[in-house]
């Protein structure tokens, strides 16, 4: 089907065509072919940029954290409990607390001689831990923020590994979509401003355009960088030919993350010196706030050792900055403050794509030119099927592949924002007995968004596009509600305790309901003309109302 | 405070560079501004990106500078077409298409 | 018009420049990464290099094969750039 488009497309260019014709065809088909799956990681990326806060939210038991405990005594507390939990683990890893999490997220390789590991099958275990105890939080089963954040590289139902090719192959798309846009679309940067909105087809290429051109940067460096997290399983030909021993491997991958490997346990025990001690040095050299994470190998033996790793605050790049410390001593063995120029801008490539290291206002920067950039891609789907309206022989049967792209824009665009608040709705609705419950959060997703696509099929296009978006509307709108029904935390305490990851998401969820409120609105109201005659001038970046629902 | 400071820079920057264009100037004047003022205009809103940049360098360095510089200028950029877009139509019903077809391209 | 001429002969150009800039383009890149190894640089460096390069490769070859004038040209145009990358990977395979 893929070569019987292209070739159309092509039919229709006269003989002698330039490198701008081919560039938008390439445009067109590169952004269509991946277009589905591009919003949807867009979309679910975005929103990745609050996983942390999202998390907090979906685990309403854990109180508001007012200040942020000392890390140092933190991961003191965390490592008591984990060599209570998990002796002879060859490994273990804590993520410290920082003013985005309330609680501290660890995991740790099992003992050998333990049941998981024994089964082969499951050799990590993780827990969520209690930064004022120690002890593992006691929170509804659920995998909160971390699921769209996965989601949005991997997906789900399938293998990690063909997600991250699938996603893989998608940012690679986008990154031709993107190339060949700029170069089809040259004259847009010298007229930066000479867009208009509100007339017919005219606004959606406008919309488009100025989502594109406004976010370029950030469009480019994200499609980019998203590649460059994944690159080693994209691009593995390299290390395959020139690192062929275990110690290349090894300095490779010190050039890539702070997580020490365990070497051979001696089998004397000896317990481990303070942790807290060892934070508190990192933090003098790189400041209070600045140590990220703790990570022990052989930890209660006398092999043992300690890395302390900065986080990201403060510093654009990923790239490993540790301490690292004789585990039975406390003694520092090594300090690591530089990789190789390679590897840093690799780190500072994929501290760029995370944003991790952003302050709040840099967060919502990030967030919304992300949000530009998911409807960049909506409006670029939408549009296909507009253009290609005004050409089909009989509008009322269009033929079987418009309708295709018709019904999966509904269901990918419109759907998926009902999908995705039922999620946190299944957060707050499904029993904290369930089994699995942290899965039946996910497969409600799923089977929303199956129902939602259902929908668009059965549906007329346009009532499908606007009952999708007045379902999410008022989803996103009752949330709230439901939030003050089901938790003691009301938007009204949350405002008066200064719990604005509580208040935040409330306030967020009432401006996302407006906004697909306006954008059903709009589609209601939208006449279908019978040729490009201009509709009423108004419209911004939404603007121009969703003509898609035609038919 | 130096974010919204930043903001308010890149606001005052794209608002110049749109208003140094012939077609807002046809949208909101009626017609084109004299070279020289749409040269001050250009001139002016480049100046007042850097100064921007120059802010967010002097603040955060190089890393974090260039983020928050690409962010703000990417939301400031938006806020402005938005309004353009806005106060074009306004005037236009306003004036109730006052404005001939062809003193636009399209 | 050329009404003589078949889908499949029609379809032909455009399949190939498709698998050309699937597989050649990552191929090329492939081969681009692999040639970074040659880099007056040490291993680990080399091998992170190429791989942050190879994106631009296999994006610039999938523009090149869409913009050159015939599917031949794109397909040579591929071949040419491969073999200086080929030289160098085969001096440090």
């Amino acid at each position: 089907m893929k070569t019987d488009n292209v070739r159309r497309e092509r039919e229709q260019r006269p003989a002698g065509r330039g490198i701008r014709q081919s560039m938008s065809g390439l445009h067109i088909w590169a952004g269509l072919l991946m277009g589905w799956i591009l919003y949807v990681m867009y979309l679910t990326g975005t929103v990745s940029y609050f996983k942390d806060e999202l998390s907090q939210w979906m685990r309403p038991e854990l109180a508001h954290q007012a200040e942020l405990p000392d890390p140092a005594l933190v991961a003191q507390r965390v490592a008591d409990e984990l060599a209570t939990i998990a002796p002879g683990s060859p490994q273990w890893s804590m993520r410290l607390p920082d003013a985005r999490t309330n609680s501290v997220y660890a995991f740790w390789r099992l003992a050998p001689g333990e049941a998981g590991a024994a089964s082969g099958r499951r050799s990590f275990a993780e827990a969520a831990f209690d930064p004022a105890t120690g002890g593992k939080v006691t929170a509804r089963e659920t995998l909160g923020g971390d699921f769209f954040y996965r989601f949005h590289f991997q997906f789900h139902y399938m293998p990690v590994l063909w997600g991250r090719w699938i996603a893989g192959a998608a940012a690679m798309f986008m990154l031709v979509a993107i190339v060949s846009g700029v170069i089809t679309h040259k004259k847009i940067f010298i007229d930066f401003f000479t867009f208009r909105g509100g007339k017919g087809q005219r606004s959606w290429f406008d919309a488009h355009n100025a989502l594109s051109v406004f976010g370029l940067p950030f469009h480019a460096m994200i499609t980019y960088t998203g590649l460059v997290t994944l690159m080693a399983l994209y691009m593995p030909w390299g290390e395959r030919t020139a690192i062929t021993t275990q110690a290349e491997r090894q300095q490779l991958t010190a050039e890539l993350n702070a997580f020490i490997q365990p070497g051979k346990p001696s089998g004397q025990a000896v317990p481990l010196a303070s942790v807290a001690d060892m934070v508190r040095q990192a933090q003098e050299r790189w400041g209070q706030d600045a140590v990220g994470r703790v990570t022990a190998t052989n930890s209660g033996d006398s092999t043992a050792r300690v890395a302390v790793a900065r986080g990201e605050a403060g510093r654009v790049s990923m790239s490993p900055q540790y301490m690292l410390f004789d585990g039975p001593t406390g003694r520092l063995l090594e300090t690591r403050e530089g990789v190789g120029a390679a590897a840093e801008t690799r780190g500072v490539l994929y501290a760029l794509h995370l944003g991790r290291f952003s302050d709040a206002v840099t967060r919502w920067l990030y967030f919304l030119v992300s949000l530009m950039g998911t409807a960049m891609v909506g409006t670029g789907l939408v549009m296909w099927t507009v253009k290609r309206r005004q050409k089909l022989a009989d509008p009322e049967r269009p033929h079987i592949g418009f309708r295709i792209v018709e019904r999966l824009n509904i269901a990918s665009i419109a759907g998926l924002s009902v999908a995705m608040t039922a999620f946190l709705w299944g957060n707050r609705l499904l029993p904290a007995g369930l089994a699995d419950r942290g899965a039946w959060e996910i497969h409600l997703f799923f089977a929303v968004w199956a129902l939602a696509l259902a929908h668009a099929v059965l549906r007329p296009a346009k009532t499908a596009w606007i009952e999708q978006l007045w379902a999410a509307t008022a989803l996103l709108a009752l949330l709230p509600v439901l939030n003050a029904v089901t938790t003691d935390r009301p938007l009204w305490h949350s405002v008066a305790e200064a719990d604005w990851v509580f208040a935040g998401m409330d306030l967020m969820c009432l401006s996302l309901a407006a906004l697909h409120a306006v954008l059903a609105l709009r589609t209601a109201r939208h006449r279908p003309k019978p040729r490009a005659v201009p509709t009423k001038g108004r419209g911004g970046v939404i603007g121009g109302a969703l003509e898609e629902g035609r038919s | 405070m130096m974010h919204l400071l930043s903001f308010a820079l890149c606001l005052a920057a794209f608002a110049a560079l749109a208003l140094a264009t012939e077609r807002q100037q046809h949208d909101l004047f009626g017609g084109p501004l004299s070279p020289a003022a749409t040269r001050l205009l250009r001139v002016a809103g480049t100046g007042v990106m850097l100064l921007a940049l120059g802010v967010l360098l002097d603040w955060q360095g190089w890393g974090l500078g260039l983020v928050m510089f690409s962010g703000h200028t990417s939301l400031a950029a938006g806020v402005v077409f938005c309004a353009a877009i806005g106060l074009a139509g306004a005037r236009r019903r306003g004036k109730s298409a006052a404005i001939s077809p062809a003193s636009r391209r399209v | 018009m050329m009404p003589r001429i078949g889908p499949v002969r029609r379809a032909a150009p455009v399949a190939s420049r498709i698998v050309a800039a699937l597989f050649g383009g990552y191929a090329l890149a492939a081969l681009g990464s692999v040639a970074a190894l040659a880099l007056p640089m040490s291993k680990p460096q080399a091998v992170l290099t190429g791989m942050l390069a190879s994106f631009a490769i296999y994006a610039a070859a999938v523009v090149w094969v869409f913009a050159a004038r015939s599917a031949l040209r794109a397909w040579a145009g591929l071949l040419a750039a491969a073999a200086p990358l080929l030289l160098a990977a085969w001096s440090v395979w």
